[in-house]
């Protein structure tokens, strides 16, 4: 399994079957935090990209792929975040650059659209402490399982089960969320 | 082209650009190890079939005792066999049209039975993509009776390494046990999938 990991990064053939495994569930990840179309498919890049760079990182026994992918994604995220924070500072502007044509944009629109409930959780999350927002964000909105959500963030899952239960004591109404984006 | 088959084929182009620098400082060493008059083991390819500008395919054999297939086109299957055979290989090639797959399987795949025993198998041994369209094939993992399978799906007139973007192509190998069952020309649904609904291809 992970020799397989490995191979993605190397082998075309493989990669592509990877890929085809899981961009929608990327898109959904990105379209839940991000509401530009074109800021979405070029994170979708960006991830994939990252994939190559940190395939090594993956190790089988430790968590299913979408969770190693979300860690993945989530780093991508923070990154292009910062990165975007300096830019914007520079120029006051910030948006994604891909060229969509109106087929890409309606079924991304579309997608951002159906993850608004998700994001409008995230403002409502946002006074938590970091640590602990970032746990409740893969469980809660992302669905992971504790577990998976620890190997995403890189910590012990005792220690994801902590940080959970204490931001779900500061917010009583999170849980009705999970039945909110799950499908 | 949706954005997520742009942004594959992006990634893929990536992934043959990093092999190409591994391989570009590699041969850089082997150089070195020459100068310093250590015994060089270059990659040394003895090209059997050059000549006119643009064959559809070139046929080099690796000093491992591999053998370099390089695509420029998709035509003269059939003597690309005949190579092969000459060179200790049999094999099966079929050149399909973009999107289009042959269907189900072509007979007892060697290592078909689960992931894990395809992993260290013949068949995944056999045909390994190279960096600018072209598979390398080694000859010791296909034996007597058996025939390596290998079916080129993309565009008719699509010229490897061209970076024409735009195309895509894929290429399932896979060694057979026997006899090698005709190929039945069907639509490939993970192709289409991608492309059109926007759906996870099933199973995902």
């Amino acid at each position: 399994m992970f020799r397989r990991q490995a191979e993605i990064a190397t082998d075309p053939v493989a990669f592509e079957a990877f890929y085809r495994r899981h961009v929608d569930a990327v898109t959904r990840f990105l379209a839940r935090r991000v509401d530009d179309p074109h800021m979405v498919a070029d994170l979708v890049a960006e991830v994939f990209m990252a994939v190559l760079d940190s395939a090594h990182t993956y190790r089988a026994g430790r968590g299913t792929e979408i969770a190693w992918l979300c860690g993945v994604a989530s780093n991508t995220l923070s990154a292009e975040r910062r990165r975007a924070f300096k830019e914007s500072r520079l120029t006051n502007r910030m948006s994604g650059q891909r060229p969509l044509d109106a087929d890409d944009l309606a079924r991304l629109e579309e997608r951002i659209d159906a993850e608004r409930k998700a994001r409008q959780i995230f403002t409502a999350m946002a006074d938590l402490p970091e640590g602990e927002r970032a746990v409740l964000e893969l469980v809660v909105i992302d669905q992971l399982t504790v577990t998976e959500a620890a190997m995403a963030l890189g910590i012990r899952p005792g220690n994801a089960k902590v940080r959970l239960h204490r931001a779900r004591r500061k917010m009583r109404e999170v849980p009705l969320v999970r039945e909110e984006t799950s499908r | 082209m949706s954005f997520e088959e742009q942004i594959l084929m992006e990634v893929k182009a990536e992934i043959i650009a990093r092999a190409e620098r591994r391989r570009r400082t590699r041969k850089r060493l082997f150089a070195g190890a020459a100068m310093a008059g250590l015994a060089a083991v270059a990659a040394v390819a003895v090209p059997l079939l050059t000549g006119s500008e643009q064959a559809a395919y070139a046929v080099t054999k690796n000093t491992n005792g591999t053998i370099n297939v390089k695509l420029n086109e998709f035509k003269d299957a059939d003597k690309l066999e005949q190579d092969l055979k000459r060179m200790g290989v049999s094999a099966d090639i079929t050149y399909l049209e973009a999107g289009k797959t042959c269907q189900g399987t072509r007979g007892d795949i060697v290592g078909g039975g689960s992931p894990e025993e395809w992993e260290n198998s013949a068949s995944a041994k056999a045909a390994r993509l190279l960096a600018g369209g072209g598979v390398e094939i080694d000859p010791r993992q296909v034996g007597n009776g058996q025939t390596l399978v290998m079916m080129f799906a993309g565009d008719k007139d699509h010229v490897f390494g061209a970076k024409k973007s735009g195309t895509q192509w894929s290429l399932p190998t896979y060694v057979v046990n026997g006899q090698v069952k005709p190929c039945v020309v069907v639509d490939d649904p993970l192709w289409k999938d991608v492309d059109g609904s926007g759906r996870p291809p099933a199973g995902s």
